[in-house]
């Protein structure tokens, strides 16, 4: 009903990119700008054929034998129109869909040189409606929008070519009339959309109030408050219902302008008309010709309204898809030399990261990770220990310091080499949309004896068996269900069947119950035989066998040793254990 | 249809508003027929007056030409804003009533339809409802009732015409839109099935993306989206190449009567049972009729969309709530010490049992803590408490009185609850805060807060009690929620207190923050406390271990 505040010049810039797109697309849009202009012709057409046979009957006097071939050609102007009815329809259609596609393409591929530190960061949902239902309303844009602009200016002139040799009073009413029509839309349109910015965050609160309630209705209900909301919720929407009414009468009003000098003009136009008719002065066909026309005239004027509105729509819609183009990718130098392999040896020298400088994340983390070594990274959350690992991928970038591997700055390596030596599992993993077995084997190929001996490993072939349709069963979103330990067993079977080097663990036992984190700590274990392995724990009691532990707290290493040693030392390490207990003397 | 009866009873009391508007659109329609009729008869009668030398009055309808134009602007502006006004007030109607029907359910039967999906299929479908009447209703009565005007006034020259302009209507705003949606419902499921499909395959990229890119399946993930793309425009394509001929061809129907009424018409001016001005007064009015059927084709496919919304609501809101409030409530207890005995419960008649056998005797001001795996019936016990869900066997009693004569709100009137998915509103903290007791003084809410430890944080931000929360509001840690709960908890005093899992996902400084409050909240109050860590068991007296809906009391 209303549309999110944006100023003029916001506006504009919107719409110059949305009109960047129609480059690739000249030929279809062409097309149904001319198809537009051909029936525009055929209308005119249409008219006068109607206006001679109606002139022939009543003035002329011709019986219904004697006007039959105008009968036939109108016949013929009523099938043509209709063919190029559809065929407009048809190709905008197709402007709309090319378009769409190379929108989807470009903003999709953006999302994945963004990178994963950015996108774990946005609300999924909304990268999608973006990506999805955000591009479909682009549509209405370039599969009439743009036509019928081009076409708001051809066919009221051409009709114009035919009305002042008719009679001329009827033309000059329409050229005086027709500017005023968007003269007034822009002035009346400037008032509502200031009124409509102001309204806007108020009306977005007020529709929020009633989801709020529902998803909160359990937390309502235990406090005795359930049943009073009722009263809120009335209150909170007649609320909205005053407010809204005080923009859409603004609103209105523009149309309400629009449609009154359209139709006061045609009423003009045939009272004149009837008057020189009367006094003689204007035969009748030319007058009725004119007649017909006059609506038609301004009927492009009239439709820009509507079409306003998927102007609107698509200037909203490419707000958020710019929103998400013009976010920079993390600063990647240009074509990282095919360096040799370099040893496993990770050096992070005094690396800082932020993203904006004055919150840094993490400050002058220093530490090496030998190849064999296993190094646990704590500390309470917020600490940094996941914008480490986020390093260490590749995803983020450091903004002091650097990361050595071998020698050689993971800047400097392409990143698919450096990643495919690595196996992560995420803090959450993500369930893809598809099989057990596609999720297990992802980008790798493997037969299935394969998979299910990784899933062994991970102790998820148990009940991937047990599942409807065992590794074929479908999951993720609008699949089967799985409950968190499971998840995480998949994901560990994906590390198992990669056989990476190196294995880096965000918290894998995070709010599970014990018995699933002891499954899944037991797997661990089996997984980081005879590999490199960086872990961020959540529970002290995974860290005991580290060969490592470094304990991080505001984005700083704070301690560093074993097990025993930082116990011993009595710092953060030391009273964290004790707070647990999780760690048995 | 019967859903459609069951919506319509529900807009009856704004019948007058509904009325209103559907007159109005009747009025403008007619208006804008009429204008044109009117203009070519008009000038038609002046030309053969001119050429006769006949005079006529030419004021009246001169003016009518006017005065339609007039009535057209005016009546579409007050149209606009009268439907308008009706489908608010209809929104708000139908906000109150779904929400007083899904009160009494929550959350027990709302569990079955999980989480973000029960909400955003809502949220769409109320939207979709919203609209029932602007885009359905309104358009298909006033186009019912004005060609039933049209064919009555066409019926007074030419019952033949009449009948052609009436079929032309029939074709072009039922028949064509009913073919049209006939043909296309195949490639319009299979669109929306695709978007699905895409829907899933963005989120999935957006949240897993790293994974994508460490196990390589970044590249064969863009070609699934690319394919998904494709075979979405290929659907679409079919859909357009229905659209763009049904757009055609109800154009040609509307010719078609046009020049149909003409040849039936000449004869009859010829003869002379029609004047000459008629001619061009039918044939403008036929074609002109035709504005009546144009928002039907967006209606018919609306009324789709809103009666299967309507289905959904209606299925939600017509589930039985669990439990049956007591018919002579008891007063509520005075003594708050709970005695479980012999309970069993399932969530289905012939379901698996989620507790079996439960004996369970709390002193007043007593604290227990219940350990158990995931899906061992921990949460099921606290349900069946807060009478969230019913029990089949066995009793429970507070002070004496059993549940089963206490209503639910008196029941959860004395406990106060700490869960692991805290929700906190999208408003202020303060509005969060007066929930547990509305009316409570700046200096209660300053105590509450400092005893769940979380007063200085809430200085420390900028709008300080003033702070919106909540989804679009400040982001707080889990811990810092948790608190602000715990800070609920104190202004509600209950006597009785239940924690499920009070400190999990939070890290460990956080815990202990937490578990300080606690502490102090738990002074006095008998608690029951669902939780792994063995941290928080120190606060409690005893421990009991709920395996498969069974609870023992821990030998430690």
């Amino acid at each position: 009903m209303a549309n999110a505040p944006r100023s003029r010049a916001e506006a504009k810039s919107l719409e110059a990119w949305l009109r960047g797109f129609t480059a690739r697309v000249r030929i279809p849009l062409t097309a149904t700008i001319i198809t537009g202009a051909i029936g525009g012709v055929l209308l005119v057409l249409q008219a006068w054929l109607l206006a001679r046979i109606i002139d022939g009957v009543i003035i002329e006097h011709r019986a219904l034998h004697q006007v039959w071939p105008l009968l036939i050609d109108l016949l013929a102007t009523f099938i043509a129109r209709a063919i190029i009815t559809a065929l407009t329809d048809i190709i905008g259609f197709e402007a709309a869909a090319r378009v769409k596609r190379d929108i989807r393409r470009l903003a999709y591929a953006h999302l994945t040189a963004l990178g994963p530190a950015w996108s774990r960061r946005e609300r999924s949902g909304d990268l999608a409606t973006t990506l999805i239902d955000g591009i479909e309303a682009l549509d209405q844009y370039y599969a009439s929008y743009l036509p019928q602009m081009a076409l708001a200016v051809f066919i009221p002139l051409a009709i114009l070519v035919f009305v002042f040799p008719a009679y001329w009073v009827a033309g000059i009413i329409m050229v005086i009339t027709a500017p005023l029509i968007p003269l007034f839309m822009i002035i009346v349109g400037k008032g509502a959309e200031r009124l409509n910015q102001r309204q806007w965050r108020k009306l977005a609160r007020m529709s929020a109030y009633f989801f709020d309630a529902i998803e909160g209705l359990t937390t309502l209900k235990l406090f005795g408050a359930s049943r009073a909301e009722a009263q809120m919720i009335a209150d909170v929407s007649d609320d909205y219902r005053i407010t809204t009414m005080a923009v859409l009468r603004v609103a209105f009003l523009s149309s309400l302008v629009l449609e009154f000098f359209a139709t006061i003009s045609i009423a003009m136009v045939a009272v004149y008309i009837g008057f020189a008719l009367y006094y003689r002065d204007l035969h009748f066909l030319p007058g009725f010709f004119v007649l017909l026309l006059a609506p038609e005239f301004y009927r492009p004027l009239r439709n820009m309204g509507s079409s306003y509105h998927a102007r609107m729509e698509a200037i909203g819609a490419a707000e958020q898809i710019v929103r998400l183009l013009a976010t920079e990718p993390p600063a990647s130098l240009p074509a990282p030399t095919p360096a040799p392999e370099p040893a496993l040896t990770i050096r992070f020298e005094q690396v800082d990261f932020a993203y904006q400088p004055s919150e840094p994340i993490l400050t002058g983390i220093d530490f090496t990770l030998a190849p064999g070594e296993r190094l646990a990274l704590v500390g309470p959350s917020g600490a940094g220990k996941t914008t480490i690992s986020q390093l260490l991928l590749g995803f983020l970038h450091p903004s002091g310091g650097a990361i050595r591997i071998g020698g050689t700055d993971l800047r400097d390596l392409p990143p698919a080499a450096w990643l495919a030596r690595i196996a992560w599992l995420p803090q959450r993993p993500t369930l893809f949309h598809g099989s057990v077995i596609d999720n297990i084997r992802l980008g790798l190929t493997a037969d299935a004896a394969a998979v299910r001996a990784a899933a062994a490993q991970a102790g998820a072939d148990h009940f991937i068996t047990n599942l409807p349709q065992g590794y074929d069963t479908i999951v993720g979103e609008r699949g089967q269900g799985l409950s968190g330990g499971e998840i995480q067993r998949i994901a560990l079977a994906r590390a198992f069947l990669k056989n990476a080097e190196l294995i880096v663990l965000d918290e894998p036992d995070a709010s599970l119950d014990p018995a699933t984190a002891a499954l899944i700590t037991a797997s661990v274990e089996r997984l980081a035989r005879d590999r490199t392995m960086l872990i961020i724990a959540h529970r002290l009691e995974s860290v005991r066998h580290a060969d490592r532990i470094l304990v991080i707290d505001h984005g700083r290493i704070i301690e560093s040793g074993d097990h025993a040693s930082l116990l011993a030392r009595h710092g953060l390490y030391a009273t964290m254990s004790a707070l647990r207990q999780d760690v048995p003397a | 249809m019967t859903d459609l009866l069951r919506l319509l009873r529900l807009f009856r009391p704004y019948a007058l508003w509904l009325l209103a508007g559907i007159g109005l659109s009747v009025v403008v329609i007619l208006a804008n027929v009429g204008l044109v009729a009117l203009a070519g008869w008009f000038i038609a009668a002046m030309a053969l007056s001119g050429l006769s030398g006949h005079l006529i009055e030419y004021f009246t309808p001169a003016a009518g030409i006017r005065a339609l134009a007039i009535l057209r602007t005016g009546g579409r502006y007050a149209e606009r804003l009268v439907t308008h006004e009706a489908t608010l007030r209809l929104l708000a109607a139908l906000r109150v009533w779904f929400y007083q029907h899904l009160e009494p359910l929550a959350p027990a039967r709302l569990q079955y339809y999980r989480g973000g999906d029960l909400l955003s299929r809502i949220r769409a479908d109320i939207d979709s409802l919203d609209n029932l009447y602007l885009r359905v209703l309104a358009p298909t009565i006033a186009a019912a009732a004005t060609i039933n005007l049209i064919v009555a006034f066409m019926a007074a020259f030419s019952v033949k015409i009449a009948l052609i302009d009436l079929a032309g209507l029939v074709l072009a705003g039922v028949a064509l839109p009913l073919a049209t949606q006939r043909l296309a419902r195949w490639s319009g499921r299979r669109a929306v099935a695709i978007r699905a499909d895409l829907r899933a395959g963005v989120t999935d990229t957006a949240r897993g993306l790293g994974e994508l890119l460490v196990y390589q399946a970044a590249p064969r993930q863009t070609e699934t989206i690319a394919a998904l793309s494709d075979r979405l425009i290929t659907s679409q394509r079919r859909q357009a190449w229905i659209a763009g001929p049904a757009a055609g061809l109800a154009g040609l129907a509307a010719n078609l009567a046009m020049g149909l009424a003409l040849i039936i018409a000449i004869p009859l001016v010829r003869r002379g049972d029609l004047t000459g001005p008629d001619l061009p007064m039918i044939a403008l009015f036929v074609l002109g009729s035709f504005e009546a059927v144009a928002p039907l084709p967006i209606a018919f496919q609306a009324l789709g969309e809103t009666l299967a919304a309507a289905r959904r609501i209606f299925s939600i809101i017509d589930t039985e709530p669990t439990i049956a409030e007591p018919a002579h409530p008891a007063d509520p207890p005075t003594r708050f010490d709970l005695r479980i005995t012999d309970l069993s419960m399932r969530y289905t008649p012939d379901g698996p049992w989620a507790l079996q056998h439960i004996d369970l005797a709390i002193p007043q001001g007593g604290r227990i803590g219940i350990i158990g795996e995931t899906g061992s019936g921990k949460t099921s016990l606290l349900n069946v408490i807060l009478r969230f869900w019913a029990f089949q066997e066995g009793s429970i009693t507070l002070g004496g009185v059993s549940l089963r004569d206490l209503r639910g709100e008196t029941t959860r009137g004395v406990c106060a609850v700490l869960a692991q998915q805290t929700y906190l509103f999208n408003t202020t903290i303060r509005a969060n805060l007066h929930l547990a007791r509305p009316g409570a003084t700046e200096a209660e809410l300053h105590d509450a807060l400092r005893q769940a430890q979380i007063l200085d944080e809430v200085h420390s931000f900028s709008a300080g009690l003033d702070t919106i929360v909540g989804e679009t509001g400040m982001r707080l840690s889990g811990g810092q929620a948790r608190r602000i709960a715990i800070a609920r908890a104190f202004l509600k005093d209950a006597p009785i207190l239940i924690l499920d899992e009070p400190t999990e996902g939070l890290d460990a400084v956080s815990e202990r923050d937490v578990l300080a409050a606690l502490e102090v909240l738990m002074q006095g109050r008998t608690t029951i406390m669902i939780t792994h860590r063995p941290q928080s068991l120190r606060l409690v007296d005893r421990v009991f271990v709920m395996e498969r809906g069974r609870l023992k009391q821990s030998k430690g």
